[in-house]
């Protein structure tokens, strides 16, 4: 029997945008310590299942449990546990990268609002107390990952963690998530090498359904 | 956290964010000392003195500002993509809403001071008898227009024409607080005491009370779309 905690359960989860089913009665799980890459070409429903996960997006119907709790009963708690980063950034412009850090921070309840070790590992230090509007699209994305980690949550999701990055920060970013267990990562991305080399295990959407689902 | 503090912590955030980048916030003041100016000068100094004129500017020109103040406040988030940010926090939609609304408050007050002084010069107005009234009176107004309006912003900040939507939305709903307010700050203006004006400080509470239930209930699902 496995002593393992589903961290992301979703079962016969449909949703639905006007006349377009952006999923279709999907039905997964992902343990604690899973590295999981959802792939697939654009409209597939990726997004919107990561948006669903993070409690962001009401499904239309079905089920969504996280850490085996329903996400959306009590979304305050489960929020707690989620740290989500997607091709948007959720930093304000004029604001410091301390200043939008401490900000999620507080409203975390976090009391160490210096995530030292996160910030040292992405080379941050010498862009901390710099206003967000000044940072590149890839220190700017660091600083997000940030951001949504400073609550130290055990799922961690990640919308096209790899778009617009250059190899350099893709490579630290796959060696930073490669070592979180064990936290659940749930990333989606179009590109498979990436995924390849962060997750363990790839499931594929086409069309918001689920095409493949396969280790690496 | 607890819900008061996340709102605070939230309001906190957006004047920091506003008063780092000082030309928005000066141009809702300096939309306010000009409209006092060209009033003044459009009514000459009887007409623009007299109670009835001068309380209906004030609150014109307030709601106006106001307007300015809401059309950055939920739609600035959405645009920017930082509402999801918002919404990955763990607390209630009322929880946010209710900051939107104390930074509204804030910013509206300081317009409220800034009109005030202008107001005693070009409208030759007298307050200092019946000050307290009078903030009272501002104070319900503003904390009344602060909701609405960020209420109203929220609801739009998806449309397309949400400026538009914004200022057509907010006027009716915002109707019985303007009325009520005018009226008030007629009667203080007047040299009439509070006990006078329990009318329309009734209305601007029960207007307060409502419209909090409303959106306590469902900005949830304003927030989701």
């Amino acid at each position: 029997m496995s002593c393992l905690v589903a961290a992301v359960e979703l079962i016969e989860v449909s949703k639905r945008y006007g006349y377009l089913w952006a999923l279709n009665s999907i039905s997964l799980k992902v343990d604690s310590g899973e590295l999981v890459a959802f792939l697939g070409p654009n409209g597939a429903g990726k997004t919107t299942l990561m948006k669903i996960a993070a409690t962001h997006t009401f499904p239309s119907s079905g089920n969504v449990k996280i850490f085996e709790q329903d996400a959306f009963k009590n979304g305050g708690q489960t929020r707690k546990r989620i740290g989500f980063v997607t091709h948007e950034s959720f930093l304000y412009d004029e604001l410091t990268v301390e200043e939008n850090v401490r900000f999620y921070a507080k409203l975390f309840s976090v009391k160490q609002e210096n995530p030292h070790n996160i910030i040292e590992f992405l080379s941050l230090k010498r862009w901390y107390r710099v206003p967000v509007k000044r940072l590149s699209y890839g220190l700017r994305k660091r600083a997000d990952i940030v951001r949504a980690l400073v609550h130290r949550p055990d799922l961690i999701l990640l919308d096209e963690l790899f778009a617009g990055l250059d190899e350099e920060t893709c490579e630290l970013l796959v060696d930073y998530f490669r070592n979180q267990q064990p936290k659940a990562v749930l990333v989606s991305s179009h590109s498979i090498e990436w995924a390849k080399k962060l997750c363990d295990r790839g499931i594929f959407l086409d069309k918001g359904e689920i095409a493949q689902d396969t280790r690496f | 956290m607890g819900f008061f503090s996340t709102a605070k912590g939230i309001a906190e955030k957006d004047l920091k964010a506003e008063f780092r980048k000082v030309y928005e916030i000066f141009s809702i003041l300096i939309f306010s000392v000009s409209s006092i100016l060209i009033c003044s000068l459009a009514w000459g100094g009887v007409l623009a003195s007299r109670s009835e004129v001068a309380a209906a500017a004030l609150w014109i020109i307030l709601f106006f500002a106001s307007v300015l103040t809401f059309t950055t406040s939920f739609t600035r988030e959405k645009d920017r993509g930082t509402l999801g940010g918002l919404k990955t926090l763990p607390c209630s939609a009322s929880a946010i809403l209710f900051g939107k609304v104390l930074y509204a408050i804030v910013v509206l007050l300081l317009v409220e001071c800034v009109l005030l002084l202008f107001s005693s010069v070009f409208f030759s107005l007298e307050f200092s008898e019946r000050l307290l009234e009078l903030v009272l009176v501002f104070l319900l107004g503003i904390v009344d227009l602060s909701f609405a309006g960020s209420f109203v912003s929220g609801l739009v900040m998806f449309s397309e024409g949400k400026t538009l939507l914004l200022s057509l939305l907010l006027f009716p709903i915002c109707m019985p607080v303007l009325m009520s307010s005018v009226l008030a700050t007629e009667k203080i203006i007047n040299g009439l005491n509070v006990v006078d004006i329990l009318p329309e400080l009734r209305l601007l509470l029960a207007f307060l009370f409502g419209l909090a239930a409303i959106a306590g209930l469902t900005f949830k699902f304003v927030l989701e779309a």
